[in-house]
């Protein structure tokens, strides 16, 4: 029946967020719960009836709904699989599903929540000590606490369907805070025809006066002034609003970066935003300060604007009668507002002994509603709820307890100043304000409105309309006379309002918490001070109060207080704790981004899957593994030996270098000598980074003076252009590089029929004698396609690798496989490609080497030319120092003992009584019908016949063992690629 | 993130289209005569100045270009050329 009443929202507010019409389900803890759009989970569980929220990290209490803006983890919840969601922050969609954290049991009942009362035995810093010593009790300590302790459950296999945008806008001036001043300062600087970005935290503009029916502007409601406010905003062309976009950081330049949560109707869920602006004006107002006493954490107690928002913004009355416990008007306004909306309040507690608006003090009177003045809530009562409160005067020496469901408490208001902070701005305690107000400003930061003390809105609309005044100055604009009018208008306004100085309420401090998110409480920090820490950063540290998720927001002005005034000179200046980004817990995922993967496909990725392709991911690419069942690929194999394959090769990375200086960068880059070549004929050329250690090869062709045709591996063509300027930076050389990789496709015709497919697509003569091994043709298929034809013979048989126009490919493709039906033209992919070049002992750079493997310990050495040191080749001085360095893993072949034993698996160590190397390929040979393989191994194992034990995963210590052999296995003399 | 370049040819951009190439320690040395040790040093050892360095930078996402940079290493911002001194 309860809830039931509670499920009815007041619907004709004017200041509603919600739609009352347009109802949505999600669910909670295995209940379906209505709400509607407009709705965080936080307001429609609120509205639902659900009352607890969760269990705190240390003692397990259970707590409630306290702020709305996410600036504690009560409400953090599991919601659609993401953990440690704010409740607070995350609007409500259909079918969501909600579940709570850190329970073990129900959060009404939690098995766990006896740790409450060993509150005794966690003293502050009692992690750092009860377990120190013995040090052997330690990791079983650690144990426990790790399953007791942190918040949230990580879900490693699960998948976020996320979508996740980045955006990086510049702009003339950004402005932080969508509340009256922010917005008065957006319109200003737009005014003078600047660009202006305005973030706010929250879904919408108008801050705390949004949801504000009673005081006036000029005559007119606050919600109605902001809503006008906000309209012309909108209205103004060169401001970009972002809301629900709270501000993570700012970082020299007038750097910003925060994130964005969108709608369903926006094109994202999530978005990282990073802003370039010439200057910045903070306008990010203000927070409540909690007020300390016993058991301020107890569900039922929340802050003034939290329960002024659930009832004007969400239409939810929090309760049927309440308590308020402030010290500053937008108390007795809620208290009011409250009231007509037909929930008793029985008083009004109110920490200042002057100072009141008038006007609220005579529209409490006349509601009949009292108002204590100099009294504050002492202790909170009820268990897994507020029952009811003890109300003191300020020394405690007069007491009343009153019953209530809700007691709104506040000790008044503190100013968001991390931006400030963060841009290199310097705070100082104010006495008049009881704010750290912000004293030195850094060039080109603004900052007004709440943050700077001001209240009356008059005042926070001219501040506002200077700093942003200001802020167009910052940009260049000479706007003195504007400036000047504008900081006369603010002086006539009304200036800072008397803040409350309220420390805490009588009492010894215990379950008076400081800090929710780390269970810290007033005596947490008198304990620490008892131990002679004295600094708040200190006590921050040993305590761990304010470094939750909520990190400084609310205990960031209480306990620099709470120490001022334990302090043996209470008229110290509280001095404030340091403040870092991010300023607001941010999901990971707005770093990592949306899926990046960008996968390339070549020209021929569509034929090779109707051929039966089998196509995998390999660097950027998919390229057909195998075209069959066989993971070997022996038919593909076979058919390389005897007859004919093709091969899709285009994703080897291709690249025209050419100019005057052409030759000289060939030089300083490869390790052979390039002055050396014969136009049109192939050359195999190595490159290494400067240790000498190898990190690509490819083939360089001199196509005409000055002129060359270079190919790299796969892996290396993304970097090959930045690689070449890198290493002749100081040259001032005259060359240029094209890269064509995705120009040109290559096809790879190999197999000792393989000269009569291409004789049966071209005229020109491909004889030995007139195309011979090691050179380079340009040649037309069918009479008009322009190809460029290359005898190569990485496989080890008669082959040719035709580079064509990507925009030739079909055709080609379709054209040799034509001529090669008739002969049994087989598609070969990687698999068969690896194991046919392994047995020619050719080696794959990544596959036989790696991050250390030199040019001389693949036995490539005889490709670096010695007698060049004037080309300052890179990797030339270490290539020297290394020629005949000891103790390097070097490369051999090796077959099986038991040649009719399996091959054994890529990447198993070689041992003996320690690690020796490993094996880098191995395969079955259908060549030499038995297994054979390349492994790196000890320089002092690389002779003929010495016997290498291999290791490999699960054998349980039993090794395998294999023999050294020459390489190549096949075709030694290299007679069959030259037929 | 803080950290934006200026392209000789692009212009003003954010450091994320960038590669660091480490400081300028000027031209290759001649390979003649280089003793491991020298070679080293050119190759590996850092100077890691508190303070403006010179340094090389490729401005990978955008021309492509590299160019030397000053940057301050202490506050993480290039300094314009008529401040160095
Ligand atoms: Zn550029």
């Amino acid at each position: 029946m309860k809830r039931n009443l509670l499920m009815n929202r007041l619907e004709h507010l004017p200041t509603l967020r919600i739609q009352p019409r347009q109802t949505l389900t999600i669910r909670y803890n295995g209940k379906n719960l209505r709400g509607y759009a407009g709705d965080t989970v936080a307001s429609l569980l609120y509205g639902c009836g659900e009352r607890i929220f969760s269990r705190s990290l240390k003692y397990r209490r259970p707590r409630g709904l306290y702020s709305l803006d996410g600036e504690c983890s009560n409400a953090m919840m599991s919601v659609d699989g993401w953990p440690n969601t704010n409740a607070e922050t995350t609007p409500a969609r259909h079918g969501m599903v909600v579940t709570p954290q850190n329970v073990v049991g129900s959060l009404e009942w939690d098995p766990m929540g006896w740790m409450d009362h060993l509150a005794f035995v966690m003293p502050a810093g009692f992690y750092y000590k009860l377990f120190h010593k013995p040090a052997r009790l330690w990791p079983l300590a650690i144990k426990g606490i790790r399953q007791a302790a942190g918040l949230g459950k990580l879900q490693p296999e699960a998948t976020f369907d996320c979508r996740c945008d980045a955006i990086y806008p510049n702009t003339d001036v950004c402005v932080v805070g969508g509340g009256p001043a922010g917005m008065s300062a957006a319109l200003a600087a737009a005014e003078n025809g600047l660009r202006v970005v305005l973030l706010e935290a929250r879904p919408h503009l108008g801050g705390f006066c949004d949801y504000r029916v009673r005081a006036e502007k000029g005559g007119m409601p606050l919600y109605q002034w902001v809503g006008a406010l906000a309209d012309e905003v909108r209205a103004t062309e060169n401001i970009r609003v972002l809301t629900h976009a709270p501000v993570v950081g700012v970082y020299p330049d007038q750097r910003i970066t925060a994130f964005q949560r969108g709608s369903a109707a926006d094109v994202f869920d999530l978005r990282y935003i990073e802003i370039a602006a010439t200057s910045v004006v903070v306008a990010t107002g203000c927070i409540e300060r909690p007020l300390l006493f016993a058991s301020n954490d107890r569900p039922g107690i929340m802050q003034i604007g939290c329960a002024h928002r659930l009832l004007h913004t969400y239409g939810i009355r929090p309760a049927a009668n309440a308590v308020f416990s402030v010290a500053h008007d937008l108390g007795l306004e809620a208290a009011i507002d409250m009231h007509d909306q037909g929930v008793t309040v029985h008083c009004v507690a109110d920490a200042r002994e002057d100072g009141q608006d008038p006007q609220m003090l005579s529209a409490l009177a006349q509601r009949g509603i009292p108002h204590w003045r100099g009294w504050v809530a002492q202790v909170a009562h009820g268990r897994r709820q507020l029952r009811g409160v003890t109300l003191s005067n300020l020394t405690g020496t007069f007491k009343k307890r009153i019953g209530c469901e809700l007691l709104v408490a506040s000790a008044g208001l503190t100013p968001l100043t991390g931006l400030v902070t963060l841009a290199g701005g310097a705070l100082a305690f104010d006495h008049h304000t009881g704010f750290f107000l912000p004293q030195r400003l850094p060039p080109a930061v603004q900052v007004c409105g709440r943050i700077r003390g001001l209240h009356d809105p008059s005042s926070l609309s001219a501040d506002g309309t200077l700093a942003g005044l200001r802020a167009a100055a910052d940009c260049g604009l000479n706007l003195n006379r504007e400036i000047a009018r504008a900081e006369a208008a603010g002086a006539a306004a009304p200036g800072a309002v008397r803040g409350s100085k309220l420390a805490m309420a009588p009492g010894k401090g215990g379950k008076a918490f400081l800090c929710f998110d780390e269970d810290g409480t007033v005596k947490h920090v008198q304990q620490a001070m008892a131990q002679g820490f004295d600094v708040p950063e200190l006590i921050k540290r040993f305590t761990s109060i304010g470094t939750g998720p909520g990190q400084g927001g609310m205990p960031g002005h209480n306990l620099p207080l709470v120490v001022a005034h334990s302090q043996a000179s209470p008229d110290s200046d509280p001095q404030p704790t340091t403040i870092r980004p991010p300023l607001v817990a941010t999901p990971i995922a707005a770093y990592a981004g949306g899926k990046h993967d960008m996968a390339k496909r070549t020209p021929m990725h569509a034929e090779q899957l109707t051929a039966g392709g089998r196509m995998e991911r390999v660097g950027e690419w998919y390229r057909a593994r195998r075209f069959g069942a066989d993971p070997g690929a022996q038919d593909e194999i076979i058919g390389v030996r005897t007859n004919v394959g093709l091969l899709d090769a285009s994703t080897l990375g291709k690249f025209r270098i050419f100019g005057p200086d052409a030759v000289k960068a060939l030089q300083r880059v490869y390790v052979g000598d390039m002055t050396r070549t014969v136009p049109f004929r192939t050359k195999y050329a190595a490159m290494c980074n400067e240790d000498g250690c190898v990190i690509d090869d490819g083939v360089v062709i001199q196509t005409g003076e000055n002129d060359y045709y270079i190919t790299t591996s796969t892996g290396r063509a993304g970097q090959t252009v930045e690689w070449f300027r890198y290493h002749t930076r100081y040259d001032s050389w005259d060359y240029h590089m094209v890269n064509l990789t995705d120009a040109f496709g290559v096809i790879n015709i190999a197999g000792p029929n393989a000269r009569q497919v291409l004789a049966a697509v071209t005229d020109a003569d491909i004889s030995n004698e007139a195309f011979a091994f090691s050179t380079c043709r340009d040649l037309l298929l069918r009479g008009d396609v322009p190809v460029r034809a290359m005898r190569l013979g990485f496989v080890g048989e008669l082959s040719y690798e035709l580079h064509v126009p990507a925009s030739y490919m079909a055709a080609v493709w379709q054209m040799v496989e034509t001529a090669g039906q008739s002969l049994g033209i087989v598609h070969f992919g990687l698999e068969a490609q690896s194991t046919l070049r392994m047995e020619k002992g050719h080696v794959i750079l990544g596959s036989e080497s790696e991050q250390r493997t030199t040019l001389h310990d693949i036995g490539l050495g005889f490709l670096w030319c010695r007698t060049k040191p004037e080309a300052k080749t890179v990797g030339g001085a270490a290539l020297r120092h290394t020629a005949d360095q000891p103790g390097r893993l070097k490369l051999v072949g090796f077959k099986m003992e038991d040649p009719r034993s399996r091959a054994p698996r890529d990447g198993s160590p070689i041992v003996d009584a320690r690690i020796r190397g490993y094996v880098c390929t191995a395969r079955f040979s259908h060549a030499l019908q038995e297994p054979v393989g390349m492994a790196l191994v000890d320089d002092d194992l690389v002779r003929p016949n010495t016997r290498l034990g291999i290791y490999e995963d699960g054998c349980n210590g039993t090794l395998r063992h294999a023999m050294v052999v020459p390489m190549p296995f096949y075709d030694p003399k290299g007679l069959r690629m030259r037929m | 993130m803080a950290l934006s370049l200026t392209c000789p040819i692009c212009g003003l951009r954010n450091g994320y289209e960038f590669r660091f190439g480490g400081a300028d320690k000027g031209p290759r040395p001649l390979e003649e005569g280089l003793t491991p040790a020298q070679w080293c040093a050119y190759a590996h050892l850092n100077t890691c100045v508190a303070g403006v360095q010179l340094e090389w930078w490729n401005h990978k996402d955008g021309c492509g270009t590299w160019f030397v940079a000053r940057r301050d290493t202490r506050s993480n911002r290039e300094v314009p050329k008529e401040d160095v001194q």
